[in-house]
C-alpha cells in the first residue's frame, strides 16, 4: 500500500521545528510503527522514535496522531492509508519533546515514584510459602496491572495542562494497583497522600485518558475507585469529596441534585457568603433554581429506592465500581467478535469442528 | 533487576545500566508463566521439574545446575508473591498453576496471559524502592556498547548516552550481563526490536567463551506474518493445533502429549504439515474455540487482543494462524552455577547466559524462571566479589579516547550503505537456511552469506549524526552484534553432525549421537572470526535415554 504520513520534527540543538511530508511503500499489514522504521531506514536515518516490543507490552512507542495520543505499534495502517488521509505524527503532549517524536519521560517516572508503589505487606510472614487470598479480591486490581506506562493517558490529560504538578491519571492508576490490593497494609496513608491538593480531586473527569489508554487500563475509572475508597475511609476533607458527598445525600432525600445547597456543601459557609453577590446575580437571570421550597423529583420514592437496593448490596467503596466493570467485560466479547460473534465459533462459514487423526470426519465433525 | 535488588540488598554500591527504561524490557512480553514445582495443582517435586528440564533439555543440559534451579524455584516465585506480585489464583487461594508443554505435572505459575509484565513491574517497583532511598541508581538509555577489561579483569562498561548523546565509561568492580536474547537475527521471530545480542558479542569480543550457540528455539505459536507470540498457555488451557482439514495433526507425532509436547518437537511437527501441503499460508491455526468466551476472557485476554490486532481474528469464533518463529537462544555467555564467567568481575544471567540449564531445548516457562533465580545468584555472587578485597577499579583513560575515535569513525563515513540491507537479508537468509531443520549445504551457504555481510558492514552509513537520541548509531552498532553472534552459531551448527532438540538435521543426521555429541560446543573469537571447542556435559543422576512425547 502507499502511505503518506506528516511528521512533526524537532531539532533540540537548534530548537527549530518542521512539520515534513513523507511517501513510500509499506507492507499491507504495517502498523504505524512499521511505516516510522521504514522512513528512518530509507528516507531518513535522523528520524528519532522509540520502540521495542512493536506488540503493546513495552509501553516505548507512544506518540500523537492527528492530536490524539496512540500506541504506534497497536495503530494498523492499512484502513487510513486506503482512505487517502495523511496522518499527523507528533510528539505525545503534557511531557518536554526532547527530539521528534521522543519526549523526556523523567517527570513521568518522577510522578510514578512519588506514590510510593510497591507493597506494604499488612499480613504475618507466612514463611516458605504464599499468602493466600481470592481470585475474586486479587481481581480489584486487575486493570490497574494492564498498566505497560507508555504515558498515551498523560499526553491526553486536561487537568495537568492546566496544572502540571496533577499527579496524573498512570501515576494514580498506580496508586489504586496498591489501594486496592488485599495484601497491602498502607491503604489509609496512601489515600492520605493521594487526596492532598494535585491528587485525586484534581481529576476533571473528562474521560480523555480512558478514552486514549490503549490496555483497557481505565485510569479515569481508577481515580473513581480512589476517591471511593477514601469516601469510605472517611478520608473526604477535600471539596472534592465533599463536592460528590453532597450529590449521593441530595439524590438520596430528593431525588435531584440541590444545587443552591451545592456550593455551601463543598466550600463552607464563608466562601458561600462571599459569593452571594454572584449567586444573587444568577438567581436573577433564571441561572439558579431558588433554594425553598426545595427541588424534589417527581418519583422521589424510586431514587431512594436505588440508594437503598445498593446499599443492600454491600459494595462500597472501589467494589462497586468493579463489580459494574465485570459486568461491562461480560457483554464486550460480543462487541469484539463482530459478525463472528453472530454467526458463533461453529456456525455456517466457519473453520470446521476439529477431529483426531483415524475418527471418522462426520458432518458436524468429531468433538474429541 | 532480580540481580540488581539482590546485589543492593548484599550491601554492594549497584547501578542499572539499560538500553531501554527498565520497564520496556522484552521480559514483559512473556506471557503464559513461571515453572516451580509448587505442587499446588497436583503431586510435584523439584526432582520431578528436574527430570522434566533434562529431558526438554535432550540430555544436554547440566544437571548440577538443573537441579539447584529446580530446588530454589519455589522459594523464588514465593519471594515474588510476597513484593506483591499479581499471580492468578486457584479456588484456594494458593497459587494456580497450569499445564505446560512437556511437564509432568501442572506447573506453571502464572499471571492470566501477561506473566512477564506483572514480574518485570513488581521487579521495578522494588527497584523504585531502592531509588526513592538513595542506594540504587538506574542509567536508563544508556547504551552498554564495550566491557571494559584492564589488569585481566572486567571493570566496568563503555556506554553511549542516549538521551544526551556522549560516550560515557562506567567503572565498576563487577558486571553483570542481563541484556537478553538474539531472536532479531531471524525475520521471523517473537523478540522485540532490542534483541540483538548485545551481551553475548560484547562477551564474546572480551575474550569470554559462549556456550551452545547453534540451539536456537522456534516457538510453534507465533502469528503471520509479524512473528508476534501466542503464549503456549493456550494450549496449557487446552487449545488444540489444526491443519487445513481441521485434523489435530500433533497425535500423529506425540501421541501421548499431544499438543503439550515440548517446543522443538511440535515446531517440527508444524513445519512437517505446512511443508507437506497440509498448511493455510504457510502457516497451520491454533484452536480455542472449544475453551468458550469466559475461560479465553480471563486465563488468556492478552492472546485474544494480539489476535484481533495483529492478525483479525477473535479467538473466541475462529481459529488462529501461527507457525514457528525465532524465539529464545539456549545458548549464551558461559557462567558457572553463580552465573560467573571465565573473566573475573564479569557476570551473566538471563537469556545472554548459558548456565546450562536448557541445553538442547528449553521448556516453556522455565526462562523466567531462570531470570530470576539466576538473577538472585549472579547478584549475590558479585555483590560478594565486589565486597571482598580486590584493588580499586582502574580504567584507564585511554579507554574513553579510543570508544571516542571509533564512534567518531563511524560517525564521520557518508558515503556507503545503510544498515537495513545487510539486517534484511540476514533475517530472511538466517530463516531460510537455520531454521526448525537444517542440511548441511544451506548451512554452508548461509556462512557465505553472513561472511559476505560481514565484509559489507563496516562499510556501514550513519545519517543521523547528532547527539540527541541518535538510534540511527545504536542500531548500526546493534546490527554489528547480530552479525558476530550469526558466525558463532553457524560454525557451531554445521559442526554439530546430529539432531539433537532445536538442532535438527532429518537429511543427514537424523539421531542423536550421544557417543560423539553429548557435549557443549563452546566458541571464542579469535582474531576475526568464532573458533569452535567442546566441554563436557555435567552429569548427576540421569543417564541419557530415546526421548517420546
Amino acid at each position: 500500500m502507499q502511505v503518506a504520513l506528516k511528521i512533526w520534527r524537532y531539532d533540540a540543538a537548534t530548537g527549530q521545528k518542521a512539520l515534513k511530508d513523507y511517501e513510500f511503500d509499506a507492507p499491507d499489514e504495517a502498523t504505524l510503527l512499521d511505516c516510522l522504521d521504514i522512513v528512518k531506514d530509507r528516507i531518513d536515518g535522523s528520524l528519532a522514535f522509540r520502540k521495542s516490543c512493536r506488540m503493546m507490552i513495552c509501553g516505548s512507542c507512544g506518540m500523537r496522531m492527528d492530536g490524539g495520543a496512540v500506541l504506534a505499534c497497536k495503530t494498523r495502517m492499512y484502513e487510513i492509508a486506503e482512505a487517502g488521509h495523511i496522518p499527523v505524527i507528533s510528539a505525545m503532549g503534557n511531557l518536554p519533546v526532547v527530539k521528534d517524536l521522543v519526549v523526556d519521560m523523567e517527570p513521568f517516572w518522577a510522578k510514578l515514584r512519588a506514590m510510593k508503589p510497591w507493597l506494604e505487606p499488612g499480613y504475618a510472614d507466612p514463611g516458605e510459602t504464599e499468602h493466600v487470598v481470592s481470585q475474586q479480591a486479587m481481581s480489584t486490581v486487575h486493570k490497574e496491572s494492564l498498566c505497560i506506562q507508555c504515558g498515551c493517558c498523560v499526553s491526553e490529560c486536561n487537568a495537568l495542562e492546566s496544572s502540571p504538578d496533577f499527579m496524573g491519571p498512570a501515576a494514580l492508576a498506580k496508586g489504586m494497583r496498591f489501594v486496592g490490593d488485599p495484601r497491602d497494609a498502607a491503604t489509609v496513608e496512601r489515600l492520605e497522600d493521594y487526596s492532598t491538593e494535585h491528587g485525586i480531586w484534581e481529576c476533571t473527569r473528562c474521560y480523555f485518558c480512558q478514552e486514549r489508554c490503549p490496555k483497557g487500563v481505565d485510569p479515569r475509572d481508577a481515580i473513581a475507585k480512589l476517591g471511593a475508597e477514601a469516601m469510605r475511609h472517611g478520608i473526604d476533607r477535600d471539596m472534592g469529596a465533599k463536592h460528590a458527598n453532597w450529590f449521593v445525600v441530595s439524590a438520596k432525600t430528593t431525588g435531584w441534585l440541590r444545587e443552591t445547597e451545592l456550593v455551601p456543601k463543598t466550600q463552607g459557609i464563608v466562601t458561600s457568603i462571599k459569593q452571594m453577590k454572584f449567586a444573587m446575580g444568577l438567581a436573577v437571570k433564571g441561572k439558579v433554581p431558588p433554594p425553598f421550597p426545595p427541588h424534589v423529583a417527581a418519583n422521589q420514592k424510586e431514587a431512594r429506592a436505588l440508594y437503598d437496593i445498593v446499599k443492600e448490596q454491600g459494595v462500597s467503596g472501589a467494589q462497586g465500581i468493579v463489580q459494574a466493570e465485570k459486568a461491562l467485560s461480560r457483554i464486550e466479547h460480543h462487541e469484539g467478535g463482530g459478525a463472528a460473534a453472530e454467526r458463533g465459533p461453529y456456525g455456517p462459514g466457519s473453520f470446521p469442528k476439529p477431529y483426531l487423526p483415524g475418527e471418522q470426519e462426520t458432518e458436524e465433525g468429531v468433538a474429541p | 533487576m532480580r540481580a540488581a535488588v539482590e546485589a543492593h540488598d548484599a550491601g554492594a554500591d549497584v547501578a542499572i545500566v539499560s538500553k531501554l527504561h527498565p520497564t520496556r524490557s522484552h521480559s514483559g512480553a512473556a506471557e503464559g508463566g513461571i515453572n516451580a514445582a509448587l505442587g499446588n495443582a497436583a503431586e510435584d517435586s523439584p526432582e520431578m521439574h528436574a527430570f522434566d528440564t533434562v529431558k526438554g533439555s535432550d540430555y544436554l543440559g547440566d544437571q548440577d545446575a538443573i537441579e539447584i534451579f529446580t530446588a530454589e524455584a519455589p522459594g523464588d516465585i514465593y519471594q515474588l508473591e510476597h513484593w506483591g506480585c499479581v499471580f492468578s489464583r486457584d479456588a484456594d487461594g494458593k497459587l494456580a498453576q497450569r499445564p505446560f508443554g512437556a511437564a509432568g505435572s501442572p506447573r506453571t505459575v502464572f499471571a492470566a496471559d501477561i506473566t512477564g509484565h506483572v514480574l518485570l513491574h513488581v521487579l521495578y517497583e522494588q527497584t523504585m524502592k531502592r531509588m526513592v532511598q538513595g542506594s540504587l541508581q538506574v542509567y536508563e538509555e544508556y547504551f552498554a556498547w564495550q566491557l571494559v577489561v584492564n589488569d585481566g579483569r572486567c571493570q566496568g562498561v563503555v556506554c553511549w548516552d542516549l538521551l544526551n548523546g556522549g560516550v560515557k565509561v562506567i567503572g565498576a568492580k563487577t558486571v553483570i550481563l542481563a541484556t537478553g536474547g538474539a531472536g532479531r537475527l531471524y525475520r521471523a521471530t517473537t523478540n522485540a526490536y532490542a534483541c540483538t545480542g548485545d551481551g553475548m558479542a560484547m562477551a564474546l569480543r572480551a575474550g569470554v567463551p559462549l556456550k551452545d550457540m547453534e540451539f536456537m528455539q522456534f516457538h510453534p505459536t507465533t502469528m503471520y506474518p509479524s512473528g508476534i507470540l501466542i503464549t503456549e498457555g493456550c494450549r496449557g488451557e487446552g487449545g488444540y493445533l489444526l491443519n487445513k482439514d481441521g485434523e489435530r495433526f500433533m497425535a500423529k507425532y506425540a501421541p501421548n502429549a499431544l499438543e503439550l509436547a515440548s517446543r522443538d518437537v511440535v515446531s517440527r511437527s508444524e513445519t512437517t504439515e505446512i511443508e507437506e501441503g497440509r498448511g493455510i499460508n504457510g502457516s497451520v491455526l491454533l484452536d480455542l474455540r472449544h475453551l468458550g468466551a469466559e475461560k479465553i476472557l480471563t486465563r488468556l485476554p492478552g492472546s485474544r487482543e494480539l489476535a484481533m490486532t495483529y492478525a483479525g481474528v477473535d479467538p473466541i469464533y475462529d481459529p488462529i494462524p501461527v507457525r514457528p518463529g525465532a524465539h529464545y537462544h539456549m545458548g549464551g555467555v558461559e557462567t558457572d552455577n553463580w552465573g560467573a564467567t571465565e573473566l573475573p568481575g564479569l557476570y551473566a544471567a538471563g537469556e545472554v547466559a548459558c548456565v546450562s540449564v536448557h541445553g538442547a531445548n528449553r521448556l516453556g516457562g522455565n526462562s523466567l524462571m531462570e531470570t530470576i533465580t539466576f538473577g538472585r545468584r549472579s547478584g549475590k555472587a558479585a555483590a560478594e566479589w565486589a565486597l571482598s578485597e580486590n584493588p580499586p577499579v582502574n580504567v584507564p583513560e585511554s579507554v574513553l579516547h579510543d570508544a571516542e575515535g571509533e564512534l567518531k569513525k563511524l560517525l564521520g563515513r557518508s558515503k556507503g550503505e545503510r544498515p537495513w540491507q545487510i539486517r534484511d537479508e540476514l533475517g530472511s537468509s538466517m530463516l531460510e537456511n537455520f531454521g526448525v531443520f537444517r542440511r548441511e549445504e544451506k548451512m554452508l551457504a548461509q556462512l557465505e552469506i553472513v561472511d559476505g555481510l560481514r565484509e559489507r558492514y563496516p562499510k556501514v552509513v550513519v545519517e543521523d549524526k547528532g547527539d540527541v537520541f541518535n538510534s540511527d548509531l545504536t542500531q548500526a552498532i546493534e546490527l554489528g552484534y547480530l552479525l558476530d553472534v550469526a558466525a558463532c552459531m553457524l560454525q557451531a551448527g554445521i559442526a554439530r553432525k546430529e539432531s539433537r532438540g532445536a538442532h535438527a538435521r532429518p537429511y543427514d543426521y537424523p539421531a542423536r549421537d550421544d557417543e560423539n555429541f553429548l557435549k557443549h560446543s563452546s566458541t571464542r573469537w579469535a582474531g576475526d572470526g568464532p573458533e569452535l571447542s567442546y566441554k563436557e556435559v555435567r552429569m548427576t543422576k540421569w543417564e541419557p535415554t530415546e526421548r517420546k512425547y
